[in-house]
């Protein structure tokens, strides 16, 4: 602007250029007026927006606390209102193990498989000494070449029979462990082939050799014991103590030793029962859950190691035993869940087992199924004493032993019995009923009850 | 030739979707601090379905809709118990309520009533896992609602590359549930793969339907241009490799770790249980696997030469069994380790077609000299392996280390086919058939003589030393 007027007096311009060349300069005055204006409105402005910042700082105040009581409040909501989460199944099925036998095998040396090998005139190549005897075996095993040789000589000599399921049983080298579950599992399979590929196996095991395996690794629920209650509930992330690998192959042999022909030299009919409660509590321990699938795959096989006329009489024993021995509180859910329920004889298991949970959980004398849900329908969910977890786990029972039940599916009595046991306890309970587990009752019961009447 | 067919009404089935669907909804409110929560309503909600429709006998399938969320729960959770439940039903439910099934239909033709047709029938609003885009068969689910957890042919490439990073270090972190999970993952996805193709396969081979194959998900997928061919076989056969070694590390950590318990702790002990045999589930899923692409491949080159193929097929991609050798000879160091994971079958062939490449000019003198040999079987190998001149020159390009390897382990795939075919399961093995087993076993000694008069200094490895041990031990009970 200065250039421009000082070009503009340099020049000589008429009268009216000059007046016009002041207004300019006016102008430019009141431009400048006007900037300083400007720059104090933006102050002004600032000043005003530092206020309301700080009216602003005092909503968030406002807010925070606002939301900090809708916190607590849900939190205090989420309380009452059956904020109890369900507890985590699981029991501790195996305490601190013993020292694994590591036994010897003097017997090995004499082997007409080794004994044989070094009379022969190709061990000037392979250099085998005796004393080396066994280490040169672990390998034939590991490799699988043992497994060919018996396929090749169709048969298993006692020393070789005996060395590789106790490696299976009691070896802490995983490698080994493992090829020798391999070898059992594959022998027992082929033994009973009708053709020439049959083999003929000099030793089998006995029941009394996978109880003591199971014994060694720390199992805790025996047989003769009722569950003790001074047994903790494991926490669902704390492990002290737990089996040793060894309890894959267990398992796994388990299986197989039910399926063969000769499944009954190996156990009875009451040991089969012992074996499969024992692998059924096995479910129990969270340590094993991921061994789950093969855990069903041995519970399928002991249910068929069973002869037709038996299976009936040892369903019910083995449903006994189990609700006798197991805790009845979120645990006999978990143990009815884990008997897949996929054939005739799980579904009837399955049932079974519910059933007995369900008379010992109600702790009355009672077996009649009629007398059993009149028992349920008594019991008054309104009540603010009621155990609603109980309740709970009585319905999820009894909708389990209802399900599968042969006998009972046709029963009106019985479906009417039922439904006016859901219709209690779905109606019973209000949706704003904030007792704990009130809710879990509620949905559950109106579950089932949409379930039973769509049908 | 193909039917379609709905299970039930889709009215009777809304109903138990929305009721079953209800139990996951109410988690809709919860926030993460009750996540307990949301995982009691899963396991509900698994448990839910599988009372509904795998325990009654005529429980009727899941909707898409539960599919997916039992599905997504799989793909989502951290927790164990979730996985496993998640895992198990899928894989039940699969087998219960196949996607495609074969049903033999007698009298289909009135004309021919003799002839059995097996007919492919694909059920249409069958839910899958899997999501090509441009998927025909069920094109109605996939144009309404993209799944968020359904898996495409990239997806399903970077969860096995995924697996074999972690396989491939077998570090701590292999210990962990993302490893486990994505192992089942992945084999649920093959199992998937598995129940559609084999069927089709089925009856492809009957009525020459090259369609079926075109349409089936193994062909879509390996189609896809999103995926690296080779790079994917390479993938699968590293993890194979990896995970079978990994057994003989494992058990050198999981001795201290028992003894010590300390490191127990820090390690969630139920996974240490359960992973080594999910890892050897991996491996027979994944033998599985390559075992179809080379059905496929083959059922290709029929419909290749009978003019089936259209351009829409796209270029053929080169032959799995081409691939392996290829990953073979690239890796030599890996031989022996791969060779472990192969079944016998393959493990002759594929042993047998490499030594091919090191003999042929020595056949062709012995050819001159003693009448005609054939290299291409097991026997072949083992006489040119016993004549002292083509043992020296093709010890000059193999080291003897590997031969010994190489001849162990054919001979025992040998052993193994020759067994199942007493047992009249192979019909195929014809290498198997053409000689007695005393014949191999001398055969196989006097290989291993001649290797050790040719090269006086090698030691004879370990597992040369089983395997002669075992062909003199069936030669002392044989003869």
């Amino acid at each position: 602007m200065v250039l421009f007027l000082y070009n503009c007096y340099s020049l000589h311009f008429p009268e009216t250029v000059w007046k016009k060349l002041i207004g300019l300069d006016d102008l430019l005055e009141d431009y400048q007026k006007e900037q300083k204006r400007l720059n104090e409105r933006k102050s002004k402005q600032q000043k005003i927006r530092k206020v309301s910042d700080a009216e602003d700082e005092v909503d968030d105040d406002t807010e925070a606390r606002l939301s900090e009581c809708v916190d607590k409040c849900q939190k205090e909501i989420n309380q009452i209102n059956g904020d109890e989460e369900m507890p985590f199944w699981g029991i501790q099925v195996f305490g601190e193990q013993e020292k694994l036998p590591q036994l010897e095998y003097p017997e090995l040396k004499s082997s007409v498989l080794l004994q044989s090998f070094l009379k022969h005139e190709i061990n000037s190549l392979v250099e085998l000494n005796i004393e080396k005897g066994e280490d040169f075996l672990e390998g034939l095993l590991v490799d699988g070449w043992l497994l060919n040789l018996v396929y090749a000589s169709s048969c298993v000599e006692k020393s070789i029979a005996t060395w590789t399921f106790n490696l299976m049983l009691y070896s802490s080298k995983v490698r080994l462990m493992e090829a020798a579950c391999e070898f059992w599992c594959a022998i027992l399979s082929v033994k009973d082939k009708a053709d020439s590929s049959s083999i003929k196996i000099d030793w089998l095991p006995r029941y009394s050799d996978l109880k003591g395996a199971l014994q060694a690794y720390g199992f805790l629920l025996d047989s003769s014991s009722k569950f003790s209650s001074d047994i903790d509930m494991v926490p669902a992330d704390s492990i002290t103590a737990g089996p040793p690998q060894n309890i894959r192959s267990w398992i796994k042999c388990a299986a197989f030793c039910c399926q063969t022909r000769d499944a009954n030299i190996i156990l009875s009919t009451q040991e089969a029962e012992d074996l499969l409660v024992k692998i059924i509590s096995l479910f129990l321990d969270r340590q094993l859950l991921g061994l789950s699938m093969i855990l069903h795959e041995a519970t399928f096989s002991v249910i068929n190691f069973f002869s037709d006329e038996e299976w009936s009489d040892s369903c019910k024993k083995v449903a006994k035993s189990l609700a006798y021995r197991l805790p009845c509180n979120i645990n006999c859910l978990r143990v009815v869940e884990s008997i897949v329920g996929v054939d005739g004889r799980s579904k009837q298991l399955r049932s079974a087992v519910a059933f007995q949970f369900l008379v010992t959980c109600l702790d009355e004398k009672v077996c009649d199924a009629e007398e059993i849900l009149r028992l349920l329908i008594s019991k008054n969910v309104k009540d603010k004493n009621c155990d609603l977890f109980q309740m709970y786990i009585y319905l999820s029972l009894a909708e389990n032993w209802l399900l599968f039940d042969t006998m009972l599916k046709d029963k009106a009595a019985i479906h009417e019995l039922w439904g006016i046991c859901l219709r209690n306890c779905s109606c019973g309970i209000t949706i704003t009923d904030l007792r704990s587990y009130a809710s879990n009752v509620r949905s559950k019961a109106s579950y089932l009850l949409q379930g039973s009447t769509s049908k | 030739m193909e039917k379609r067919r709905r299970i039930g009404g889709e009215g009777g089935n809304r109903g138990m979707e929305e009721n079953t669907m209800a139990i996951l909804d109410t988690s809709g409110f919860s926030s993460s601090k009750v996540s307990h929560h949301l995982d009691d309503d899963r396991l509900a909600f698994l448990e839910a379905v599988r009372t509904a429709s795998l325990l009654p006998d005529n429980g009727s399938a899941p909707t898409r809709k539960m599919f997916e969320a039992i599905f997504h729960i799989l793909k989502d959770v951290d927790s164990l118990d979730l996985i496993i439940e998640s895992y198990q039903l899928l894989i039940e439910l699969d087998k219960r309520f196949p996607r495609v099934y074969l049903s033999k239909e007698e009298q289909a033709d009135p004309s021919s009533p003799s002839k059995v047709i097996s007919q492919v029938i694909m059920v249409e609003e069958a839910w899958s896992p899997f999501n090509f885009g441009l998927d025909s068969y069920n094109e109605k689910g996939a144009a309404t609602n993209h799944s968020r957890s359904s898996v495409d042919s990239s997806g399903f490439h970077a969860l096995i590359q995924e697996i074999s990073e972690v396989a491939k270090e077998m570090k701590s972190e292999a210990k962990e549930t993302t490893f486990l999970k994505n192992m089942l993952l992945l084999q649920y996805l093959i199992t998937v793969l598995e129940g559609d193709f084999l069927p089709r396969n089925c009856a492809y081979h009957e009525n020459m339907n090259w369609t079926l194959l075109r349409e089936s998900l193994l062909n879509m997928l390996l189609g896809s241009r999103k995926i690296m061919y080779k790079g994917l076989m390479k993938d699968c056969l590293s993890i194979m490799c990896n995970m079978s070694q990994s057994t003989a590390f494992s058990e050198e950590t999981s001795y201290h770790e028992n003894s010590s318990g300390e490191l127990l702790h820090e390690i969630n002990s139920a996974i240490a249980l359960a992973l080594p045999d999910v890892k050897k589930s991996m491996c027979t899923v994944l033998k599985k696997l390559f075992l179809m692409i080379m059905e496929l491949d083959s059922s290709r080159r029929i419909a290749d030469q009978q003019g089936l193929t259209t351009r829409a097929d796209g270029v053929s991609r080169p032959a799995a069994f081409y691939c392996i050798t290829w990953f073979l000879n690239l890796n030599k160091i890996l031989l022996s380790n791969c060779l472990q994971i192969f079944d016998p079958k393959w493990k002759l062939e594929i042993i047998v077609q490499y030594f091919q490449k090191y003999i042929p000019k020595c056949s062709v003198q012995t050819r001159r000299s003693s009448g005609t040999i054939n290299t291409e079987n097991f026997d072949g190998v083992l006489k040119c392996l016993s004549n002292s001149n083509s043992t020296r020159s093709i010890i000059k390009k193999i080291s003897p280390e590997v031969v010994q390897l190489l001849l162990a382990y054919a001979f025992q795939a040998y052993l193994t086919l020759s067994y199942h075919v007493s047992e009249g399961l192979s019909t195929t093995a014809e290498d198997v058939k053409s000689n007695s087993v005393v014949e191999v076993c001398k055969n196989v000694v006097s290989a291993f003589t001649c290797l050790r008069q040719q090269d006086p200094g090698t030691e004879i490895l370990c597992f040369g030393k089983e395997a002669l041990f075992t062909a003199a031990a069936i030669l002392s009970t044989k003869s």
